[in-house]
């Protein structure tokens, strides 16, 4: 890979704790309020449960080694791999596109625009896709600020307002409500598919992995606390509160006579949420470039991108088809951050 | 040839010939036993006077010929006889000819295949003043002049350290100009400091008229809006920066320094906030980052909250600018630009124009143009007021002016055309593009990013001085301890 030794374990760590809880906040809380009801951080916890054990073994994996993983793979299963990752991510991309779309038309403008609009967000994935590695790892550091100040002034302008014994009594519902919510918000969870890259390019030094874990650990908190807070507020109308992190701080009192400066904090936080979108797009383009060979970087960045804007352009109507497709059908697309640890299983074996 | 020979006819008249200029004079005399002598030099730019009491005087009466029946050789003579400090002696044409552009003084003896040079530079030099754009209300006062030696002597006043270095280089091909790096010798990263050597001896160029264009010539991406190299005309604050383990680059001409690495922190630090409390540093600079963002994003958040989200405005507001707007005939984006363009015009000229004239200017600026036409209901107040505070907090990073400046009319121009996803588009477009951007390696979003949990003890918020015992850790000095804690 290209961006070998160009990332270290803070900044996933950071990537971890800032940038992949983000999307979470948009859709995810709405989606869970609908299946699991006042239950909504029992499936979120199984999901950070789960993905916690997938990342250890991962670790572990990459731990083992005095290479970085990407290195360890042999050149024969290279390009199969990566060209399958390729794939994997332009999949994983669909849902965060076409959410940012949905809710930039919400969240930015009284009256929604033409869709050319948003055409413009695909110059920046673009750029993005052209950049290097290590610009991930600096959004990573960056986004410490850029995430939580906004991110914490939003949640003490909401907190006033939520109500926490709506979250009780616990296990109120069926246990089939939580799984079912669980199954359902598979897409959201994508948090160690978007790591795998990162960890590839790690060169692991001794205690690497308490920093990543930690940062996964304090992402799966902010997460769970923001789900909390938005139940408490919302009750039972909180499936139909799209877009959560845009509404949570609305009945902030002050703001009736100050217009609506959470929204200001809102729009910080979504530059988050840009880099976060952006990131499926641009490992697109780095799987593809070890593909096509590093002097197509640009090719491959426009073509992915004009690809990314068609789809948006002609598909965009078709949320609900893509959401189930990639949840019920190829739902084992997720279960692509499980190659590494295969690799893991069968070198003991050996 | 280029030796210098014995015959001094032979030697003026090679000289001359390279140095054809009518201001290149040539003065006669001889010593005391008849020896013709002479001295080359440039007119207007040497000390006369000094040549005439320690040069002439003494040579005039010295008995050349007889030197040599007293043990002593006839160059040797010259060098005690001529009272001067600086006595150099040169054998080629052209080190001579160099010398005299310099402003230096040529001896030639008859007899001699050898050159005296004598450094009685006496160059017309602005009085040290405190620089106009670097005020502080507490600290030193004293600026950077155009002349080189005055400057390195302002540093050397300060760093009396035998670690200080000067490496001078000679940049442009028809200016000749000295371009000299500094830098502390333990606390210097001596990567940075060979690679600015390698990209100053790597520049072909005609003309250095200022170390503006080193810094352009020398940065990696010239294109760019925002800068790579550092700047300062303060003495104070270029040894500060040399102290924390940056190269300093001055240039014969300028008054402005440069300093390497650069971040992009620098430009809100002052070099008051050392010498006021932590804490005062802390908001002074806190105010100036708020400042930097209202000039910045106020214009196109105006014009975008009019347009696209009128939420973003509460609602007693929105209807004082709803009366305010509604008998105005441009639309909010175009009538923004309009009292933009209107407040960079001013700002040109009265930059340009001659100061009696700058005054009537700012009356006309101010009060018949805004004021007329508000009431001819060609603008709107509340357009004028946003564009004249953002004016204001611009000039709370002066160093960011330009480059504040360019980044308000790209903001303004997404604001009107896509509303605050355009705004929130550009923020993070920019950011993106600054996170590859590096001065000589240096990230220049450090130590924000990459995080430098250390280096931001002196970023937005100042620790107290004790809390500042290492060097920024991102300039890889090779003694990072400033400052050793007191026992209390």
């Amino acid at each position: 890979m290209t961006g070998k030794t160009e990332i270290n374990a803070r900044q996933i760590g950071l990537f971890a704790a800032f940038i992949l809880p983000v999307y979470k906040l948009v859709e995810t809380p709405s989606v869970l309020a609908r299946y699991a009801k006042g239950d909504l951080l029992l499936p979120a916890l199984l999901h950070f449960i789960l993905q916690a054990g997938v990342l250890c073994l991962i670790l572990l994996f990459v731990a083992k080694g005095k290479t970085c993983l990407y290195d360890r793979i042999s050149p024969k299963i290279k390009k199969p791999l990566f060209a399958f990752f390729a794939l994997v991510y332009l999949l994983i991309a669909i849902l965060p596109v076409l959410d940012l779309e949905k809710f930039t038309y919400a969240v930015f403008y009284d009256t929604p625009p033409t869709l050319f609009s948003f055409a413009f967000f695909f110059i920046f994935t673009a750029f993005v896709c052209v950049k290097e590695l290590r610009s991930v790892g600096r959004a990573a550091d960056l986004s410490l600020f850029l995430f939580l100040v906004p991110f914490l002034a939003l949640l003490v302008m909401s907190v006033t307002e939520a109500d926490f014994t709506n979250l009780l009594p616990l296990f109120e519902y069926e246990f089939g409500h939580t799984v079912s919510a669980f199954k359902n918000t598979t897409a959201h969870f994508t948090d160690v598919l978007l790591l795998l890259p990162l960890l590839g390019n790690l060169q692991y030094k001794k205690g690497d992995a308490k920093k990543i874990l930690g940062g996964y650990g304090l992402g799966a908190f902010f997460t769970l606390l923001f789900l909390a807070v938005f139940y408490g507020i919302f009750s039972s109308v909180a499936e139909r509160e799209h877009y959560a992190f845009a509404k949570i701080a609305q009945y902030f009192p002050p703001l009736a006579s100050i217009g609506r400066i959470d929204l200001i904090f809102v729009y910080i936080l979504c530059i988050v949420l840009f880099f976060f979108t952006a990131l499926p797009l641009f490992y697109a383009t780095l799987f593809s470039t070890e593909i096509f060979g590093k002097n197509k970087r640009l090719l491959c960045a426009i073509l992915i991108n004009i690809g990314a804007f068609l789809f948006t352009l002609f598909f965009n109507k078709n949320y609900d088809f893509f959401y189930r497709f990639l949840g019920n059908t190829l739902w084992f697309v997720f279960l692509a951050a499980l190659i590494p640890v295969c690799f893991l299983c069968r070198k003991e074996k050996q | 040839m280029d030796t210098l020979q014995k015959n001094l006819e032979l030697n003026i008249k090679t000289v001359k010939k390279k140095l054809p200029s009518e201001d290149i004079l040539t003065f006669f005399f001889t010593t005391a036993d008849g020896v013709p002598c002479a001295l080359v030099y440039a007119d207007g730019i040497v000390n006369k006077e000094l040549l005439g009491t320690l040069i002439i005087r003494p040579l005039s009466a010295l008995y050349l010929k007889n030197a040599g029946g007293r043990g002593a050789t006839s160059e040797v003579a010259i060098q005690i006889s001529a009272r001067f400090p600086e006595l150099k002696k040169v054998q080629k044409y052209s080190e001579a000819v160099q010398e005299v552009l310099d402003g230096n003084t040529l001896l030639l003896v008859d007899g001699l295949a050898v050159g005296f040079i004598a450094g009685a530079k006496f160059l017309p030099v602005r009085a040290i003043t405190e620089p106009p754009t670097d005020i502080a209300v507490k600290g030193p006062r004293e600026g950077f002049i155009e002349d080189i030696k005055t400057n390195m002597s302002l540093i050397r006043k300060r760093l009396k350290s035998p670690e200080l270095r000067f490496e001078t280089l000679r940049v442009g091909k028809r200016s000749d100009t000295m371009v000299s790096i500094c830098w502390l010798e333990s606390t210097s990263n001596a990567t940075v400091k060979e690679e600015i050597k390698k990209r100053i001896e790597a520049i072909d160029v005609d003309v250095i008229p200022d170390s503006s264009y080193i810094s352009a010539l020398m940065t990696e991406r010239k294109h760019s809006v925002f800068r790579t190299v550092g700047t300062t005309e303060k003495p104070d604050v270029f040894t500060a920066k040399i102290a924390e383990g940056r190269v300093g680059i001055l240039v014969d001409g300028s008054p402005i320094a440069l300093t390497l690495p650069y971040l992009l922190t620098e430009d809100f630090q002052s070099s008051e906030d050392y010498f006021v409390s932590p804490f005062m540093a802390s908001v002074f600079r806190a105010l100036r980052f708020v400042s930097l963002f209202v000039a910045i994003l106020l214009p196109a958040f105006y014009v975008s909250a009019e347009l696209f989200k009128m939420q973003l405005l509460p609602l007693g507001l929105m209807l004082t600018i709803a009366s305010s707007v509604r008998e105005i005939p441009l639309s909010p984006s175009l009538e923004m630009f309009v009292v933009l363009l209107l407040l960079e015009v001013l700002k040109e000229a009265s930059i340009r124009m001659p100061k009696y004239v700058g005054m009537s200017l700012s009356v006309v600026g101010a009060l018949v143009l805004g004021e007329t036409a508000v009431s001819a209901g060609f603008l709107s107040t509340p357009a004028i007021i946003i564009v004249a505070f953002s004016g204001i907090c611009l000039y709370t990073v002066p160093n960011f002016v330009e480059t504040g400046s360019i980044l308000r009319w790209l903001f303004l121009l997404v604001g009107g055309s896509l509303g605050p996803f355009g705004i929130v588009l550009l923020s993070a477009f920019l950011l993106f593009y600054l996170f590859s951007t590096e001065s000589f390696s240096v990230p220049i979003l450090a130590p924000f990013s990459p995080l430098s949990s250390r280096d931001l003890r002196d970023s937005v918020v100042k620790y107290d001085m004790e809390s500042l015992d290492k060097r920024p850790s991102l300039f890889h000095s090779p003694n990072r301890t400033r400052l050793k804690k007191s026992r209390r």
